[in-house]
């Protein structure tokens, strides 16, 4: 059924915004990626694409809260499934949830249960779509056209991890930590300083000016589109071997060790271009470590955190009022030896 | 059963003795906790400065001090009758008498009502919240409910200034206002990354880990409650807090009150037997920096009282630093080098920095209750589309955007007659019909019309107009607005930027705007005509305003004519269609002969007039004013 997604391996180029996602599947933690970029980049094309190679995780079976076995608890109680409690766990691929740019309200936060409350009287909350982006991907496209109240969800859940729901004469919370993976086209306007903050990452993505490139994508889509069935069993062991690689980067990601004086390096380099706050630092060590992850490394190198700077600072640097955000940040400097 | 909101999951939130730096924000948060009557606190600072963590980090600490006094967190988006309270459904339809269900105020009463993102809190939840702060009770009258409850609460706030300022009436309702900035220091910076860490790789052992540095945080606010009852404050003391903020322009005796209680807490906080002039100095910043206006002169000298009580330990000269005053919205980097003229130009024209950005003061275009398509903030509107936020419902004959909720408690109290001849559960007539009233805010359409003509290029004036258009530009931007923008310099107008959502775009453009040549107003408004009305054609609802900024020297006609008259002329047909708003901002030279030419343009157009030297937000009252 899933048959006619274009393999996320057979992307041609766009390497930044594939590594970026990559990143982001490897480690939730890093709360996501902003693409930018005008449109026909192939942004769309690889979010969609990663369900391909996307890893899986335990749950507990048919929860629609997608809850981890640990975190059952008081949700369960105030749940609309008591059965839940008793059934075992379940391995899911983690799942990428679209939230459309005209979602209403009740959708992305969940809502008055209307069959339960027609046939028995009672009040029970309908699960939205932060539910079910629990513990998984969040994709926005055009997130810079989102409306301001849905977006001000999205700040209030993706703040703390948890959807407090006040509304419909429903009071209730439930877990929700998400990646938040948003595309946008910089020319229809800007995201709300806030929001911005709230993506871990953020790459730049440019048409390629490579002839030859071009032609590769054009000849890539052009075959997918004959016959999909071929093209995808061609690329069939490229996908499973980039799925396998990042399996095996969560399994390796806990025990990546980072020398102190790296962390100080980060912290200078982010005083010194002069980010707001520190998410900063605390994303852009996340994300040399899941590099270092990544290339199949027990140690964060030097490389890793340059890269991470990249990744973690563009749309962090303190800008002058109306500025551009910046495309490239320069890494931390070498420390004296 | 739904049970009230309660603690999702077992992860643990971050321990409040875990968090590094931000010592004010933590005094502030421990105030409040100790004594509930200070009102509340503000945090204000720049994203990813722990404010949140802060706040919910306190939950912990409260419940660890008394059961009752628990945390409760309003979201953006709860309906009204979750915050007041309103009827309750399953227990109606049980029982047949008409149930309360009792809603946020009424949980965090004794306790803490925490709001994350206060400044974009909705107006209408805004009235519900200070109306049950004022009064110290909850009054609802509604779905047949007629029933009040005390309601008294600290109120923790959130908020980051780049999103937007907060009402004043609701400002001047937190006790106490805190800055929070990154931390410096990259010794503290590594401690905290590595606290993160060490957070995320287990929340709950690294919970266990800080739980006994809590529990004695805990154990000392219990220990300072107790001692509060028992202080008070010398006379010289209260006279020393009078004079203090009476030295620093603030309007009202809250904050006189506020630092006597907050000075009363710290120096139970620190153990002492009596509060000193320390314990004064400790929590004045906290209450004045939300509530002073502009001009901050030095704090007067403590009391030289020599058989006071409590003799200073500090002398004055050394007392703490002052805070900064809060800044100003927008980034004061605004000041920045031009580019390089573009090459090519023609001798005589010249380019101008942008002169200093600053908050503006509040203008709205002209309002009224039609129902509108958009998004934004500059105003608010009903909405006919199902978009926008719930915030309330109302009976309805034709039922389109069907409130459920608000349906079934309609309904609830008639079940028990009506389910006698039915076999489904609820049984619904037309009469209980109730249907969503959605509002969300709109951007306004504003059409910038800059005059570029040589004039503008004298004595800095340019500086002050581009600083005055881009801080007008920052403020579209915080509420969402569409921006266009038209210049007119020589011979011609033209439409330099197309009606977009991208303030950034404009914010280039006007960068690299140069200035020279005559000035052809009157083809400035011609081609402002000439924008609006296609604008106005495609959506009839639209309520533009457009904002001219010129020194009215106008000195080229339309065809050759009188630049000032045709001017006039055209100013006063344009004037007249009501569904555009004009403001005129002069930037004639306040000094010497002043001509007032954009004076008479502005009557002409019937436009607000504004010299842009008064364009500034000076001060809180000016704000509320403003609003009015």
């Amino acid at each position: 059924m899933q048959n006619n997604i274009y393999p996320f391996a057979a992307i041609v180029g766009q390497e930044r915004m594939k590594l970026g996602l990559i990143l982001t599947v490897i480690n939730p933690a890093i709360s996501g990626m902003l693409i930018r970029g005008e449109k026909g980049t192939a942004k769309s094309t690889a979010v969609r694409a990663l369900a391909d190679i996307l890893p899986q995780v335990e749950v507990v079976r048919d929860c629609p809260f997608h809850l981890a076995p640990v975190e059952r608890g008081a949700v369960c109680r105030d749940c609309a499934r008591p059965q839940c409690r008793e059934t075992d766990t379940a391995a899911r691929k983690i799942a990428v949830v679209e939230l459309p740019v005209g979602a209403t309200e009740d959708r992305v936060v969940g809502t008055l249960d209307l069959e339960k409350a027609l046939r028995e009287g009672v009040k029970h909350f309908e699960p939205g779509l932060l539910a079910a982006a629990h513990r998984g991907i969040l994709y926005v496209d055009e997130v810079n056209l989102l409306d301001d109240h849905v977006v001000d969800v999205l700040l209030d859940s993706a703040a703390m991890g948890v959807n407090t729901v006040e509304r419909e004469g429903i009071s209730f919370s439930h877990p929700a930590r998400f990646s938040l993976v948003g595309t946008m086209n910089p020319e229809e306007g800007e995201l709300r300083p806030q929001l911005l903050d709230r993506f871990g990452l953020c790459v730049t993505v440019e048409g390629s000016r490579d002839a030859a490139e071009r032609v590769e994508i054009m000849e890539r889509r052009a075959a997918f589109e004959a016959d999909p069935a071929a093209f995808l069993s061609r690329w069939a062991e490229p996908s499973r071997q980039l799925a396998a690689a990042i399996t095996a980067a969560i399994a390796r990601y806990p025990a990546v060790t980072v020398a102190r004086e790296w962390l100080f390096d980060i912290a200078a380099c982010c005083i010194e271009v002069g980010v707001d706050g520190h998410r900063g630092d605390i994303i852009m060590l996340k994300t040399a470590k899941t590099l270092a992850a990544y290339h199949g490394r027990a140690e964060v190198s030097r490389e890793d955190i340059e890269e991470a700077a990249q990744f973690a600072l563009p749309h962090r640097v303190r800008r002058q009022p109306l500025q551009d955000i910046a495309r490239e940040v320069r890494g931390p400097r070498p420390t004296a030896a | 059963m739904i049970a009230p909101a309660s603690s999702a999951g077992p992860r643990p939130f971050f321990p409040f003795s875990a968090i590094i730096g931000q010592e004010r924000m933590k005094l502030a948060l421990l105030l409040v906790a100790i004594d509930p009557g200070i009102g509340g606190a503000l945090i204000r600072g720049e994203k990813g400065t722990a404010k949140s963590t802060a706040a919910r980090a306190l939950a912990g600490l409260l419940a660890a001090v008394d059961a009752e006094a628990r945390l409760v967190t309003l979201p953006l988006n709860a309906t009204e009758e979750m915050v007041a309270g309103g009827l309750d459904f399953s227990a109606t339809l049980r029982t047949g008498e008409r149930a309360f269900q009792p809603g946020v105020l009424a949980r965090a009463h004794g306790g803490v009502l925490y709001i994350d993102e206060v400044n974009l809190l909705d107006d209408h939840l805004v009235d519900l919240i200070l109306d049950a702060a004022e009064f110290g009770v909850n009054i609802v009258e509604r779905e047949g409910l007629s029933v009040q409850h005390d309601c008294r609460f600290a109120l923790i706030g959130t908020m980051n200034p780049e999103e937007g300022a907060l009402r004043p009436q609701l400002l001047d309702r937190f006790g106490l206002c805190v800055e929070v900035a990154s931390e410096r220091d990259p010794e503290v910076r590594v401690t905290l990354i590595e606290r993160r860490e060490a957070y995320e790789r287990d929340p709950g052992a690294f919970a266990r880990a800080c739980a006994e540095e809590d529990a004695a945080v805990a154990a000392r606010i219990a220990r300072a409650r107790a001692a509060c009852r028992g202080l008070r404050l010398s006379t010289t003391l209260r006279g020393y807090i009078g004079e203090l903020t009476m030295s620093r322009h603030v309007a009202g005796h809250r904050a006189d009150l506020v630092i006597a209680r907050a000075a009363i807490a710290h120096a139970a906080w620190q153990g002492r037997a009596a509060a000193t002039v320390d314990d004064v100095l400790a929590v004045a910043e906290m209450a004045l920096l939300h509530r002073q206006r502009e001009a901050l002169p030095p704090p007067p000298p403590p009391p030289r009282d020599d058989n006071a009580e409590e003799p200073s330990a500090r002398p004055p000269d050394q007392s703490p630093p002052r805070d900064p005053p809060p800044a100003p919205m927008p980034d004061q980097d605004g000041a920045g080098t031009a580019p390089p003229p573009p090459p090519g130009d023609e001798a005589g024209d010249s380019l101008h920095a942008i002169g200093e950005t600053f908050r503006v003061k509040r203008i709205a275009p002209v309002e009224d209750r039609l129902r509108r398509r958009g998004s934004g903030r500059r105003g608010r509107t009903r909405t006919s589309e199902k978009q926008g936020r719930y915030v309330r419902s109302q009976s309805c004959a034709e039922c389109r955007d069907l409130a459920l909720d608000a349906t079934l408690r309609a309904a609830a109290p008639h079940q028990c007659r009506r389910r006698a001849d039915s076999r489904v559960a609820v049984v619904i007539h037309r009469e209980d019909w109730r249907e969503k009233v959605r509002e969300k805010r709109i951007g306004s359409f504003i059409l910038f019309v800059v005059d570029a003509s040589g004039s503008m290029g004298a004595r800095g004036r340019m500086v002050a107009a581009k600083g005055a258009v881009m801080s007008l530009l920052l403020d579209a931007y915080q509420k969402r607005d569409t921006v266009a923008m038209i210049t007119f310099r020589r011979r011609e107008a033209a439409l330099a930027l197309p009606p977009t959502a991208s303030i950034d775009m404009a914010g280039t453009l006007l960068r690299a705007l140069p200035v020279g040549g005559r000035t052809p107003l009157a083809a400035g408004l011609a081609k402002a005509y000439e924008t609006l009305s296609p604008a106005l054609r495609r959506d009839p609802t639209v309520r533009p305003l457009v904002i001219l900024v010129s020194d009215g020297k106008a000195n080229v006609g339309l065809d050759g004519g009188n630049g000032v008259e045709d001017a006039c002329r055209l100013a006063e047909r344009l004037g007249q269609d009501a569904r555009v708003r004009w403001v005129v901002v002069d930037t004639e030279e306040p000094q010497g002969v002043r001509l007032r030419l954009a004076h008479r343009i502005a009557l002409a157009l019937g436009a607000d007039y504004f010299h842009v030297e008064d364009l500034r937000a000076t001060d809180l009252v000016q704000v509320a004013k403003g609003q009015g």
